[in-house]
């Protein structure tokens, strides 16, 4: 294991005013940086302690900071048959839309090779959000187009599955599309998406949790 | 000490060169008196004596409207205690508050007026005073302020009072525990609670303790270094062991200058316990710890993203260690020190790849955060 790092000075100074032994002895200035060294040590022994975790409590595999903060849903079939989004929305409001494992795309050979946010009216990938308001944030429909995805074969069209701002898209795609190859539930997102509270209950109604659809999917 | 207006109009008959202002007159004329009945000095300092006399006349602000309702423009400041404040500019009367059936003239300035305008008001106020006004008091002192660092040990409690629908988040916080005890023993009106920085519920403050500063709003009792003592202690005897008090005194108001200095370029310590999905090797310990001043690109992380602009921030890491964990190999503690501003959590696990460079790129697998403790604010304060 190695030592931490703890600078000399944090050890004095948490040590002076918690130290009553110095105080007590009174005695050289010897005395009293020894106490204070020792002192300085407790602290730091004290500090290890409290952070090292109990190993017998350590899961083998902890949930993904995704699994834990945000609740997932998913679109199935979203306006054509294989086209099966996900979206997952974090406690704050946030949505984060991107493809599901089970997407089509994912069976071409190849995998997706390219994605393009030129769709629609506009690049989506050249809106700037700013401020505390999202100002500028584009209001798009639930079946409003959000990318292309293409393969070797084929093109397919993402759709935002939820109605709302437009917050960001995942830009990195047009220069890494392997990203959605490789991690789709992760780093491969699409985009993030901002409903009102209003629409977001409307739209939850019609999108499946992650048991009914892991269950829809191993049926078809 | 009732008083009728009239003994003090005296004063704006005279010359306007010589004229002060109605408030001033009154006030040289209390306080000789007042010295005497409290055994007190007056001057500059922490106790504030407010007296009010009021006049209680709907036919004055009838009046005073009629005169001057062409010439002068009116304007609401606010609400004090249930009374409009109505400023009429250009008028020469400094502030007339009118209210429920009360009109109170707090102050006026007769300068650079009119000697029309003026000869009327005071015939307004001529015709009106022939009851005593009446009168109120209020004393009030200088708010003072506590110093010192707080450590926090829980991982259920917030640092300030979180309320989501009238609900609390979490089982307490370090703001109420620490001044809710410091306002009783000083027997004051309200608290305001300052830190240099904060951490999320989830996280503990260790090591040296966060500075923080508590404002105490017209204490009745200002307590002595010995008391100062007791009141850390009561602090940290509470049987919950949730926080814990160091160094605190009584400091004065450029506490809180102190403590804003340079915020922004202090540097913080955290220890995470950090999970990687592949074993920890010997390459793994060099690549982390021979990073110096690296700079990561930080976009606004999602679980704040619905507050906060969406901004790139840059941040620098001064320095990282790994410390394995016995009978682990995919565990570890991270130790690092970054700028002030970083957000830890995004910076391990990535935030779907929106924080880059982070621990999972670096060591080219997926890295998940299960604890974070912080564990040194270098500040040279408190």
């Amino acid at each position: 294991m190695l030592q931490v790092p703890m600078t000399d000075e944090s050890a004095q100074a948490s040590s002076m005013c918690t130290d009553s032994a110095a105080a007590q002895n009174g005695g050289s200035p010897t005395e009293l940086k020894e106490v204070r060294e020792v002192s300085g040590e407790d602290e730091n022994k004290e500090l290890r302690e409290l952070l090292l975790p109990d190993v017998r409590n350590l899961p083998l595999a902890p949930p993904s900071a995704v699994e834990v903060n945000f609740v997932a849903y998913f679109a199935p079939d979203f306006m054509k048959p294989g086209h099966d989004h996900y979206v997952y929305r974090h406690p704050n409001g946030l949505c984060v839309v991107g493809l599901a494992p089970t997407h089509v795309a994912f069976r071409d050979e190849g995998g997706v090779t390219g994605v393009d946010f030129n769709v629609g009216k506009s690049d989506r990938s050249a809106i700037k959000v700013t401020g505390k308001r999202k100002k500028n944030a584009q209001h798009f429909e639930s079946n409003t187009m959000l990318c292309k995805v293409c393969t070797k074969s084929d093109s397919y069209v993402v759709r935002c599955c939820v109605k709302g701002s437009l917050l960001e898209v995942n830009e990195r795609l047009i220069k890494q599309p392997n990203l959605l190859n490789s991690s789709a539930d992760r780093e491969g997102y699409i985009a993030i998406i901002m409903p009102r509270p209003a629409d977001w209950l409307k739209v939850k109604a019609t999108l499946l949790g992650l048991e009914e659809y892991k269950r829809l999917k191993e049926q078809g | 000490m009732n008083r009728k207006y009239g003994s003090q109009l005296f004063s704006q008959e005279r010359s306007f060169s010589e004229c002060i202002c109605l408030k001033n007159a009154l006030k040289s004329l209390i306080t000789a008196p007042l010295e005497m009945l409290l055994g007190v000095k007056y001057g500059q300092g922490p106790l504030h004596i407010r007296l009010t006399y009021s006049e209680s006349s709907k036919t004055i602000e009838k009046s005073v409207e009629r005169e001057f309702d062409s010439t002068s423009k009116r304007r609401k400041t606010g609400n004090e205690n249930g009374l409009e404040t109505v400023e009429l500019l250009n008028s020469g009367v400094g502030c007339i508050t009118t209210g429920v059936g009360r009109t109170v003239v707090t102050d006026t300035s007769l300068n650079g007026l009119q000697h029309h305008q003026s000869s009327d008001f005071s015939k307004l106020l001529l015709e009106k005073v022939r009851r005593p006004c009446s009168f109120s008091f209020h004393c009030n002192r200088d708010p003072i302020y506590f110093g010192g660092r707080y450590l926090k040990f829980s991982r259920n409690v917030s640092q300030t009072c979180w309320m989501i629908d009238e609900e609390r988040m979490g089982e307490a916080s370090v703001e109420e525990i620490i001044s809710s005890c410091i306002l009783l023993m000083c027997r004051g009106d309200k608290y305001k609670f300052h830190a240099a920085g904060r951490e999320d519920i989830d996280v503990r403050m260790l090591g040296s303790g966060r500075p923080f500063l508590v404002e105490i709003q017209n204490p009745r009792h200002i307590p002595s270094d010995v008391l100062v003592k007791d009141i850390e202690e009561k602090i940290n005897s509470s049987r919950d062991k949730l926080v814990r008090v160091k160094n605190l005194k009584l400091v004065g108001s450029q506490g809180w200058t102190l403590m804003r200095e340079g915020e922004a370029e202090k540097q913080k310590e955290y220890a995470a316990l950090v999970w990687i999905s592949r074993p920890l090797e010997d390459p793994d310990m060099l690549s982390i710890s021979s990073v110096r001043d690296m700079c990561i690109l930080q976009r606004t992380p999602i679980r704040v993203l619905h507050r906060r602009s969406p901004l790139d921030r840059e941040k620098i890491i001064h320095w990282m260690k790994i410390e394995r964990i016995a009978d682990t190999s995919q565990y570890f503690i991270l130790h690092l020190c970054t700028q002030a501003g970083t957000y830890i959590k995004e910076f391990v696990h990535g935030d779907l790849g929106r924080t880059h460079p982070s621990i999972g790129s670096i060591l080219g697998c997926r890295a998940e955060i299960l604890q974070l403790d912080v564990t040194d604010v270098k500040m040279d304060v408190f």
